[in-house]
């Protein structure tokens, strides 16, 4: 009887042997993170740990990072406030600290080298399944975890079942994780991997490069997921290597693995998707959908707000205008993205095309951030992961969601557009 | 505080499939309101009254998907201030059901049909019973496995590691 990643990844860091889905097991894990929406009420239950008993430390808190991403900048002051208390923590007890502009979470934690194949991460936010890209069990907790993890390096887990997802076949240009993702939440629906873990296997996810890869990982969380799994190749190897991550313990599913479902995609005759509005699961092929207004165009998030994204963009606007009464804001994931796509002059062609471009964080995705309210009757499409109803504060608005090509391509034409009808529409990543 | 999770008894209250805790019983929309203030409101969007009449020591029965996308462990403190002794839902979204554990407050999947709202239920932890005699109502599960018990009697994670440092 053979075992899924993620029983073994569990497994091996309770007791040394893989679990069995359904199993309770108290794992040490490798590395946790809180970021600054939710590291208020993290603070919180630390002091209650502490409170009455003056012995307990927290050994573990070189393992963590706190992350100044929603909030960055600030822009209340309670989340200033937030902050002076995160870095006051971080510099007393020695965790790593990713301030204002250093990026969101999910991006610079794989970039900064905090994890490696065959980890097992925490981190205070549900997209923390971000990590399984690289073949690392992530999965979202609250500030309770965090201090548990601070103070013990372990954590209690129950193993979760695993669907497996097979794609098979590259996609075509102007296709991203990003439509595969959506595909899968109108075929599941959201949530339909409540509880479960998912593992992304086949010759359409070998094909893709890291950024989409990510995205892959990443957008599980839409679909209820506890973690989502990818296999450690080449590529990883040489990303975390290069990201200075430590040595790769690459975990793959045995062949007799008991799953709860298995899928098949074809993916190499997938066409984008969108999300129509209010409802992640609400999923359309982009060709049904052609024509429909728009006035918001959003690229960024810790969904697509990387390096690849920002090349579609800058490859489909090279030249162009936005269209008339279109407004486009691109937030990079990181300032290490920031940095090379100015290197690449992508910055420049975004700019010069009518876009604006914002400093690394969690920016456009949601109301909080305090970086974009909409109007009332506006259509936004944006890369973000989730468009409920007033998740940009304004129920009266609509959200929809797409690749960064979609987004662009709409962006470029003002009505909702297949970026494979437009030029630079096809650029594809290096894989 | 520790719980006695042999037997838990109280009054019914009915919330429907799908509520998001987030949502109506947190402030993640109300920024700046505290959990004795949302305590006060909570679940009045779908539920108007509820608040208001819940009793310390009620029993929330609800819904399918029970805390779906709902991250905040806020919920919890929420529910703990209204005085909520447990849950009771088909299925629970992940992160709820994992932070209702971790603060102390006994959640059990359990078919609820048939159970109306003011229903005496009783919840037997231990064994995975739920049961509303005056309806015939027993309802066997699955039960939490001994080490989620263990949270759970010792009030949660916290004062759980406070007890057991080592987890043991």
């Amino acid at each position: 009887m053979g075992y899924t990643i993620a029983e073994k990844i569990l497994g091996q860091h309770a007791n040394g042997q893989p679990a069995k889905a359904g199993d309770i097991v108290v794992a040490a894990v490798d590395f946790a993170m809180m970021h600054d929406a939710r590291a208020g009420n993290a603070l919180q239950m630390i002091e209650k740990l502490k409170t009455g008993n003056a012995n307990i430390q927290l050994p573990y808190v070189k393992q963590t990072a706190l992350v100044l991403d929603h909030y960055s900048p600030p822009p209340t002051i309670e989340a200033a406030n937030t902050h002076v208390a995160m870095r006051a923590f971080a510099d007393h007890h020695g965790a790593h600290l990713y301030d204002v502009g250093d990026g969101i979470c999910h991006q610079v934690l794989p970039e900064g080298g905090h994890l490696t194949s065959g980890d097992l991460v925490v981190g205070t936010d549900t997209h923390s399944t971000t990590y399984g890209a690289f073949n690392a069990f992530g999965t979202g907790v609250e500030g309770t975890d965090v201090a548990a993890v601070m103070m013990t390096g372990r954590l209690w887990f129950r193993v979760p079942e695993t669907i497996r997802i097979e794609l098979n076949g590259p996609l075509q240009a102007g296709v991203w994780a990003k439509d595969v993702t959506l595909h899968m939440l109108g075929r599941l629906g959201a949530e339909g991997a409540n509880y479960q873990a998912l593992e992304y296997c086949g010759s359409g996810v070998s094909a893709m490069a890291i950024d989409d890869r990510m995205t892959l990982a990443n957008h599980a969380a839409e679909l209820g997921a506890k973690a989502a799994l990818l296999e450690s190749d080449d590529k990883t190897v040489a990303w975390l290597k290069a990201h200075g991550a430590a040595t790769p313990r690459p975990v793959f599913a045995d062949s007799d693995a008991s799953y709860s479902q298995r899928i098949v995609i074809d993916s190499a005759a997938l066409a984008p998707q969108v999300a129509r509005q209010h409802r992640v699961d609400d999923v359309v092929s982009v060709t049904e959908v052609v024509g429909q207004k728009i006035q918001v165009a959003l690229i960024g998030t810790c969904t697509n707000g990387r390096l690849d994204d920002i090349r579609q963009a800058a490859a489909i606007l090279k030249g162009q205008r936005l269209a008339r009464g279109v407004r486009m804001i691109v937030t990079p994931a990181s300032r290490a993205i920031y940095l090379a796509a100015m290197k690449e002059g992508l910055f420049e062609i975004l700019t010069a095309a009518g876009a604006s471009v914002e400093a690394a964080g969690c920016g456009t995705c949601v109301n909080i951030t305090g970086h974009y309210i909409s109007g009332d009757d506006q259509v936004v499409i944006s890369t973000a992961n989730r468009n409920f109803k007033g998740r940009l504060g304004n129920p009266q608005s609509q959200i929809w969601l797409g690749s960064a090509a979609t987004v662009a391509a709409s962006a470029l034409t003002g009505i909702i557009t297949d970026a494979r009808t437009v030029a630079g529409g096809n650029w594809r990543a290096a894989a | 505080m520790s719980l006695n999770i042999e037997l838990i008894r109280g009054s019914a209250r009915i919330l429907g499939d799908e509520v998001s805790t987030d949502i109506h019983c947190s402030s993640k929309y109300l920024p700046g309101k505290d959990t004795a203030y949302i305590a006060l409101h909570a679940f009045e969007q779908i539920a108007p009254g509820f608040a208001n009449a819940f009793q310390t020591g009620d029993i929330i029965v609800a819904g399918a998907n029970f805390g779906i996308n709902s991250s905040r462990e806020q919920a919890i403190h929420v529910m703990q201030k209204m005085g909520v002794a447990a849950i009771v839902a088909p299925s629970f979204g992940r992160q709820f059901f994992r932070n209702a554990i971790n603060n102390g407050l006994p959640v059990i999947e359990c078919d609820v049909d048939g159970i109306a709202s003011g229903d005496a239920v009783s919840v037997d932890l231990t064994m995975g019973c739920v049961e509303v005699a005056a309806r015939q109502i027993k309802r066997q599960t699955t039960p939490l496995p001994p080490a989620i018990l263990s949270l759970l009697s010792a009030g949660g994670l916290i004062p759980y590691l406070q007890q057991y440092p080592k987890w043991q």
